[in-house]
């Protein structure tokens, strides 16, 4: 077991930095995770309004009344500069004058001076209050129209306008089983479970694989079998050992253990961590230096992260960045995660079609890998060092 | 009647278009240090390595311990040790570890093995370095780890691809005496080298290749008495006229004879007291000299005379 122990000691200088990005991951991906299962609804923000009421009337003070239900009002001093200055610091949005006549106009079908205002130009505040008096305004009248008395128009009106409508959003059949803050985990794992692989495996694997040590073990009588053997199985170890450890880390996240469906995603990863360790063995095939490792990582991780939905849902991606996608495994792990969290609907079938397509990268990583071995090997004797003899006249 | 250890038979590897060995044969006897001497690209190393089997060949035959060579001869390889040119440890390891690392991968059992690494790490003294890391390590203290790393198993045949490169005076005469050591404990060593002076310190016998063939082979005296040369004579004097040039020329096995302003150099092709007869012409002519030099031929000359070329005209 000397290739095995060899392997582990060098992964074990290698490992300090790789798994920066667990604990970096962990402590990120939990909070955020949480905070995104948390935040099921929107909150409005209440917008800072000085009202002058120029008007007068119950039906105007009815109107402040509705406004300060939805949003914050604020005393003013009804002079120029101060209101400039006002809107200037923003310590208020917007200003609303009721004008004179207001309750006339309202039981009236003119819609002009209403109201003047002041704010700042093109600011979402404007849009905001212009709507809602709007509503108000256009409620009030139909309410009127029905036959409702003023003051029952204007209650019921500002109690439609300000009603808010409850939002469940329905999870398809066979979502059920992976919670929002697993599903976000999962989808994160796709970066976590590449960089850190790529990160440790190759300068492990490059380091038993550099040309000079590889002939001198090939000197000795260790079967070149069991030489292989010895490095599968601690590429093995480390890669069952990493998977395992985010595994734990899941289960942490999805408060116990997994069930149903939920272990579609245990599967999904551990597929992807295969497509992983092909893709370092892919790249270790070219031997790359240390900083060629790094940049890769980054490349790989972080490029197929953002093209194939882990960090933006794949449904507010561009078709042309999609059709881009499917051809990286990213892309597949994604389209389960999407199935399971119900963001599309669950199908058995469709669901082994993605992750066998994912076992198919994997396979031919794997075989492009080897391919790429071989020429190197075979080739390996024309690069000797130290072999620069002349072509001899036959 | 000494066994044959190393049995090269008309060897051929190509690259294409290039020959790197044409018809090589080489016969090592148990016991030798054996000096494989050639320019850069005349084929050392691709013999080694096919010795190895690290390399395929084309044409001819490898054997080794009196069996034929092949990737799958471990039970050959165990008694194989190799020390390469370039380091070749790992900086994750200990000096101890590391050498345990290679001895590990021919001794299995871990007693033995223990016993092994430190005979080897007294060996090349590097005992009071065991826990230190390869960084730390001068470049003589790290060839002395790459030694022990190749000999720890205890092989009966070593191959020494010029293990002294980059290395301070001090580590190299300790190099060379361990290996000295190493052949009178009764191993045989083929040993290449770019330093003439080391390979005539030790090497018992000496193999020239040029352009992947091997062109002379012999004792350090067999190959010198190859050349024409075997004497140069030279003489510190003052005024020499052609006459004195003249009779110079005409003595027995003197060959060649050159003159600039003070010294006098002779060049001599067998024969005995050629420096007498030379200084004897000088005396009868009453002409004073002063220091006198009587060279043998190095097996650097020997080697440009026979290949055309300096050895170090450019490191490999």
């Amino acid at each position: 077991m000397q290739v095995f122990k060899l392997f582990m000691k060098v992964l074990k200088k290698n490992l300090f930095t790789s798994m920066i990005y667990v604990i970096v991951f962990v402590a990120i991906s939990i909070p955020m995770a949480r905070s995104a299962a948390a935040d099921k609804a929107f909150k409005d923000t209440p917008i800072k309004i000085a009202v002058f009421d120029e008007d007068d009337t119950p039906e105007s003070r009815a109107l402040t009344e509705f406004i300060g239900r939805k949003h914050k009002l604020v005393e003013l001093e009804n002079d120029k500069d101060k209101i400039m200055q006002a809107l200037y610091f923003e310590t208020v949005n917007y200003v609303l004058i009721i004008n004179d006549g207001y309750a006339e106009r309202l039981v009236g079908s003119d819609t002009d001076g209403l109201f003047s205002t002041q704010h700042i130009h093109e600011s979402y505040a404007t849009v905001m209050v212009s709507q809602l008096l709007d509503s108000y305004v256009g409620s009030v009248r139909a309410y009127l129209a029905s036959g409702a008395d003023m003051s029952e128009a204007q209650q019921s009106a500002a109690d439609a306008v300000l009603s808010q409508a409850e939002v469940t959003i329905a999870r398809s059949k066979g979502s059920e089983d992976l919670s929002e803050a697993s599903s976000t985990h999962f989808r994160y794992l796709t970066y976590i479970l590449i960089s850190v692989i790529i990160n440790a495996l190759c300068p492990v694997l490059l380091k038993l694989g550099k040309k000079e040590f590889r002939f001198r073990t090939n000197c000795s009588c260790m079967k070149s079998a069991s030489y292989s053997i010895q490095v599968f199985a601690g590429s093995a170890v480390f890669i069952a050992g990493l998977w395992l450890l985010l595994m734990v880390v899941s289960v942490v996240q999805n408060g116990g253990m997994f069930t149903g469906t939920a272990w579609y995603a245990v599967l999904n990863s551990l597929i992807y961590t295969l497509i992983c360790a092909a893709i370092a063995l892919l790249i270790c095939s070219f031997e790359p230096s240390d900083t060629v490792v790094n940049l890769l990582t980054q490349i790989i991780g972080l490029g197929s992260s953002f093209l194939c939905g882990v960090f933006i849902p794949q449904s507010m991606l561009g078709e042309g960045v999609l059709a881009a996608a499917k051809f990286l495994p990213a892309y597949w792990y994604v389209k389960v995660m999407e199935m399971l969290s119900g963001s599309e609907a669950f199908d058995g079938s469709r669901l082994a079609m993605y992750m066998l397509i994912e076992l198919g990268f994997a396979v031919a990583l794997l075989l492009i890998a080897l391919v790429v071995n071989r020429v190197k090997y075979s080739s390996a004797a024309i690069k000797l060092p130290k072999l620069t003899a002349q072509p001899q006249k036959q | 009647m000494e066994k044959t250890v190393v049995k090269i038979d008309n060897l051929v590897k190509r690259y294409g278009e290039l020959v790197a060995l044409d018809h090589f044969s080489l016969e090592i006897k148990e016991g030798e240090i054996f000096g494989l001497l050639g320019p850069n690209g005349s084929g050392k190393t691709t013999t080694i390595n096919c010795m190895l089997s690290l390399l395929s060949f084309d044409k001819g035959n490898i054997e080794i311990f009196g069996k034929k060579m092949t990737p799958v001869s471990y039970d050959i390889k165990k008694d194989i040790g190799i020390i390469m040119q370039n380091v070749v440890v790992s900086e994750e390891l200990t000096v101890y570890e590391n050498i345990d690392y290679f001895c590990g991968l021919y001794i299995t059992d871990k007693k033995l093995r223990r016993q092994y690494v430190d005979e080897a790490i007294k060996f090349v003294g590097l005992e009071d370095f065991t826990k230190f890391y390869p960084k730390k390590l001068s470049g003589g203290l790290l060839r002395r780890l790459n030694i022990a790393c190749g000999i720890a198993h205890k092989p009966k045949l070593i191959i020494l691809d010029e293990p002294t490169v980059a290395v301070d005076p001090q580590s190299r005469n300790r190099i060379l005496e361990g290996i000295q050591e190493l052949n009178r404990s009764g191993v045989t060593i083929i040993y290449t080298s770019h330093y003439m002076e080391e390979v005539e310190q030790i090497c018992t016998r000496i193999a020239i290749m040029d352009k992947g063939r091997k062109v002379a082979e012999g004792t350090k005296d067999e190959l010198k008495r190859m050349i024409k040369n075997t004497e140069t004579i030279s003489i510190e004097v003052l005024g020499l006229g052609e006459d004195v040039l003249a009779e110079m020329r005409a003595l027995p096995h003197v060959y060649d004879v050159k003159y600039d302003e003070k010294l006098l150099v002779i060049s001599c092709s067998g024969g005995k007291h050629n420096l007498t007869r030379a200084l004897d012409v000088l005396q009868k002519r009453e002409l004073s000299f002063g220091r006198v030099y009587s060279e043998l031929p190095t097996l650097n000359e020997v080697f440009l005379e026979i290949t055309g070329k300096a050895l170090r005209d450019k490191e490999e």
